[in-house]
């Protein structure tokens, strides 16, 4: 796809929005009462549900750890998510990757000494994708481990942002970066993903997939940071909004 | 060294439209990021990661952790809670946590060489010992190497019982015991699970109601991790030191034998009526926990009465608006 | 299925503390690679890797195939990695462990994704006929940071294979007629990252090249993949102890002076060896002629 029709002159870009607008995000906590903690996540065409198990007793015995709290993270995309019918195999390795990346922030994020042999187990459920699926599955999954009251050191906040280079050659135009970036985006462009944790805008997973320059990807993660600065305040407030319903609720009973 | 720095455009923007529930124009007096502020705590909710005081007059409880240098932080969803000098933060929702003394029903997951495992819904399963139950033949009896291999004799997998916290492990899991008569396995009734918060700590926690239209009586036991028992009253039988087995109601007399019926799998006949108030008591006791009311004896009872009640005027059943308009008369009166 | 040993905590503690002083048990620098060295086999496409003690051993090899139906064009391009009990008593086979899953994918990603390889290029008759370029990467010892020393191997392996010579009648395969084309050939830069109990910025402590030891005591790593060119492949980290962007960079641009360095020495490396072939070929030639 040329990049024209990729980030047109006037800065508008395939669904009209301009480089810094996000997608239309919704968030909902404790979706599903019966599990510890649920989450349901939509940005733009891209919807994400998270449910969360635990901290309970582990599955297998190999999965207790002295120490601490195994994670286990299970991902499923649902056959009915992308334009054609596909069933995904749960071995797909794109997959295995994801589960292993999501994984790995969350034994970090979450408190996991204060809960030693036990299990969490994160289920992700993408119900629908249209670009940056590992950021929503991130920020979904930290809903929904809030929603379970499981303890951590702060918000995991992901963005996805894209790098649409500039024409090249002689008198180079820099290249731009684009916000959250959609299916038809995320083929075409070199995404990066970032997650940053709590509020010193510290990063605690960056993937990025294609090539980009050195010098663009300062120019990327800079606004990454930024961004998932702004998606941290917004689940922030969705969360608030949440836990004083409930509040509320609970102060009508005896 | 390098610098990074935001590109010439402007910052990003908020989403061009954004989900926004209807807002509370008064409710929300969020102490958020500003930790210039911290020495008024936040009277509302506070959200993980959120900073809540640097004064050093605090100590700090569960659900906060230090941030260096001095700066306590909220690591969960919930509310403040301060004790003398311990600033703690409670979850909104969280698992059961077992405390000494807390009565709980649980379900064996496991055998193992000397000791069951019990899921009694927490972080980890609860641990039942074998030298912490009653071994028929009275409690001096001494636990034989027989008992070990017949483990399976007493509790089996799947088994339901209810016991007492008696102590925690380190890592804060339960070992129970059912050292009175009064604990033991559970048979002719059904289980109903609530969230453990709708289940407080009381100071009776068997609760015997009198079964409206011709039923025995129902006897409900309200675990505080939230499975609560609901079945036809037991009757202990008791072996009486004089011979001859005696079906008694006293639970007390700890120096008479128990006798193997108290470890029988066999459900007792329990009659049409009597099933039906227990399906009753069962409606009731999911229908006040939906609702957030906290089930006790008292409100139990109530809600019980009132429910047979709503059934002779010809309102049977409790689900949905029914359910709400009982829980609104349990409130009421 | 034994497990690997995690180090005992004296070990784990005496390492902490020196790394917090500056200084690694192997004496190195904080961003030095232990001694490479690189060979090549007997035939086209072998690359035989040791860094340190970590060895591994990358085979290319190619046959020809139908190309798949959604993509006429274009050649197939695929890696297999199998990490087995020679390794490590810690890796079973058969079964793949999260590692080997992240590991494959990370060789696949820097390689496959950036496109290091010119797929077009391997087409022969389009829908029909096409090269399947395989890559077989062996892990023969596992002495920590296999991410680096396996991409190494597949690189080298990739420049160094040649491909047979194809006319459209039939196949006639003539060896060493024409070359792979490589044209942008990579480095991996794996850094793990240690932390300090306050779990503060300021404990981070950096290095590159960890050994098997440093690797079971890192807490958080980032694999950063470039080629000489100066843009960046892939970058992947998850995980592990959040970093500052401006510390990332850092690493990044330390990330590229090494990329540059493995680069010229695979190079030269190739170079030495295609001259030693040159050699031999020619002392082959010059006995024919003795023997008339």
């Amino acid at each position: 796809m040329p990049r024209e029709e990729l980030l047109s002159p006037e800065g508008l870009r395939l669904d009209g929005r301009r480089w810094n607008n996000l997608r239309t995000l919704k968030l909902s906590l404790r979706t599903h009462p019966t599990s510890s903690g649920s989450a349901l996540l939509t940005s733009g065409h891209t919807s994400i549900l998270c449910l969360i198990h635990g901290p309970s007793e582990p599955s297998l015995r190999s999965k207790q750890q002295h120490d601490r709290c195994t994670i286990t993270v299970d991902l499923t995309y649902a056959p009915f998510s992308g334009t054609d019918r596909k069933r995904r195999n749960r071995t797909d390795k794109r997959i295995s990757e994801l589960r292993s990346v999501i994984q790995r922030t969350f034994s970090r994020a979450v408190m996991t000494h204060l809960h030693p042999r036990s299990e969490i187990t994160i289920t992700l459920l993408v119900l629908s994708q249209d670009g940056g699926v590992l950021a929503g599955c991130i920020n979904a999954a930290t809903l929904a481990l809030i929603d379970a009251g499981v303890p951590m050191w702060g918000y995991v906040a992901a963005v996805t942002v894209g790098w649409v280079p500039g024409q090249g050659g002689e008198g180079e135009e820099e290249g731009t970066p684009v916000l959250d970036v959609n299916n038809a985006e995320e083929g075409e462009l070199g995404v990066l993903t970032l997650a940053t944790m709590g509020d010193k805008g510290r990063v605690i997973l960056g993937m990025l997939e294609s090539r980009v320059r050195l010098e663009a990807v300062e120019g990327l993660m800079a606004v990454a940071v930024d961004s998932a600065g702004k998606v941290k305040d917004m689940m922030d407030e969705e969360v608030r909004r949440h836990g004083e319903a409930i509040a509320r609720a609970a102060g009508v009973g005896s | 060294m390098l610098s990074i720095s935001l590109p010439s455009a402007a910052p990003p923007l908020p989403p061009s439209s954004h989900h926004r529930a209807s807002s509370d124009p008064d409710g929300d007096i969020t102490m958020s990021a500003s930790a210039d502020d911290l020495d008024h705590l936040p009277t509302t909710l506070v959200t993980p990661g959120e900073p809540l005081t640097t004064s050093p007059q605090w100590m700090r409880g569960h659900g906060t952790y230090l941030t260096p240098p001095s700066t306590i932080t909220s690591s969960v969803l919930g509310h403040i809670t301060k004790t003398n000098k311990l600033l703690s933060v409670t979850p909104l929702h969280s698992r059961y946590t077992p405390e000494i003394g807390d009565l709980v029903i649980g379900r064996i997951s496991e055998v193992q060489a000397k000791r069951w495992k019990v899921d009694i819904g927490s972080h980890q399963h609860a641990a039942l010992l074998l030298s912490s139950i009653n071994l028929p033949g009275g409690i001096l009896r001494k636990r034989t190497s027989t008992d070990e291999l017949q483990i399976r004799t007493f509790f089996s997998e799947g088994d339901l019982l209810v016991a007492e916290v008696q102590s925690l492990f380190q890592d804060g899991s339960a070992s129970l015991h059912t050292r009175s008569l009064k604990y033991g396995k559970l048979r002719n009734g059904m289980l109903v699970v609530v969230p453990s918060a709708m289940v407080p700590r009381s100071k009776n926690h068997t609760v015997v109601l009198k079964g409206g239209a011709g039923a025995g009586e129902v006897e409900v036991v309200l675990g505080v991790n939230g499975f609560v028992w609901i079945a036809k009253k037991r009757v202990v039988e008791v072996k009486k030191p004089e011979g001859g087995v005696q079906g008694m109601v006293s639970i007390t007399r700890l120096e008479e034998e128990a006798s193997m019926a108290l470890y029988s799998n066999e459900n007792d006949e329990v009659d049409e009526a009597t099933r039906k108030e227990i399906a009753r008591v069962a409606g009731v006791v999911r229908v006040l926990a939906r609702e957030g009311v906290r089930v006790e004896e008292e409100v139990l009872k109530i809600g019980y009465k009132i429910a047979v009640e709503m059934a002779e005027e010809g309102d049977e059943g409790l689900e949905g608006e029914r359910g709400r308009r009982m829980v609104e008369r349990v409130l009421g009166s | 299925m034994p497990k690997e040993l995690d180090p005992s905590t004296n070990e784990k503690n005496f390492i902490l503390e020196s790394l917090y002083a500056g200084e690694r048990l192997d004496g190195r620098e904080l961003d030095a690679f232990r001694p490479l060295e690189l060979e090549f086999g007997e035939e086209y496409g072998l690359a035989d890797v040791r860094l340190g003690k970590t060895r591994v051993i990358a085979r290319v090899s190619a046959q020809v195939v139908q190309p798949f139906s959604d993509r006429p064009f274009d050649g197939i391009f695929t890696i297999t990695t199998e990490l087995g009990p020679m390794a490590s008593p810690g890796f079973e086979v058969g079964r793949q462990t999260e590692a080997e899953v992240l590991l494959a994918r990370l060789i696949e990603k820097s390689i496959r994704r950036s496109t290091a390889l010119d797929t077009e290029s391997l087409c022969i008759v389009a829908g029909q006929k096409c090269w399947q370029v395989r890559a077989d990467v062996h892990f023969l010892n596992h002495d920590g940071n296999m991410v680096d020393a396996a991409c190494i191997a597949v690189v080298a392996a990739l420049q160094h294979f040649r491909r047979p010579d194809v006319s459209i009648e039939g196949e006639t395969v003539t060896v060493h007629s024409m070359t792979e084309r490589v044209p942008v050939p990579l480095s991996i830069l794996h850094v793990p990252i240690c932390e300090g109990d306050g779990g503060d910025e300021a404990n981070v402590v950096t290095l590159i090249d960890a050994t098997l030891q440093e690797e079971q005591l890192r807490d958080g790593d980032m694999t950063v993949t470039m080629n000489k060119h100066g843009e960046v492949c892939q970058i992947s980290k998850a995980g592990g102890v959040p970093l500052d962007p401006i510390a990332m960079h850092r690493d990044m641009n330390l990330a590229f002076v090494k990329v540059k360095e493995i680069t010229a020495f695979i190079a030269k490396r190739l170079k030495e060896d295609e001259e030693k072939r040159v050699k031999r070929d020619n002392l082959l030639e010059s006995k024919a002629e003795n023997e008339r």
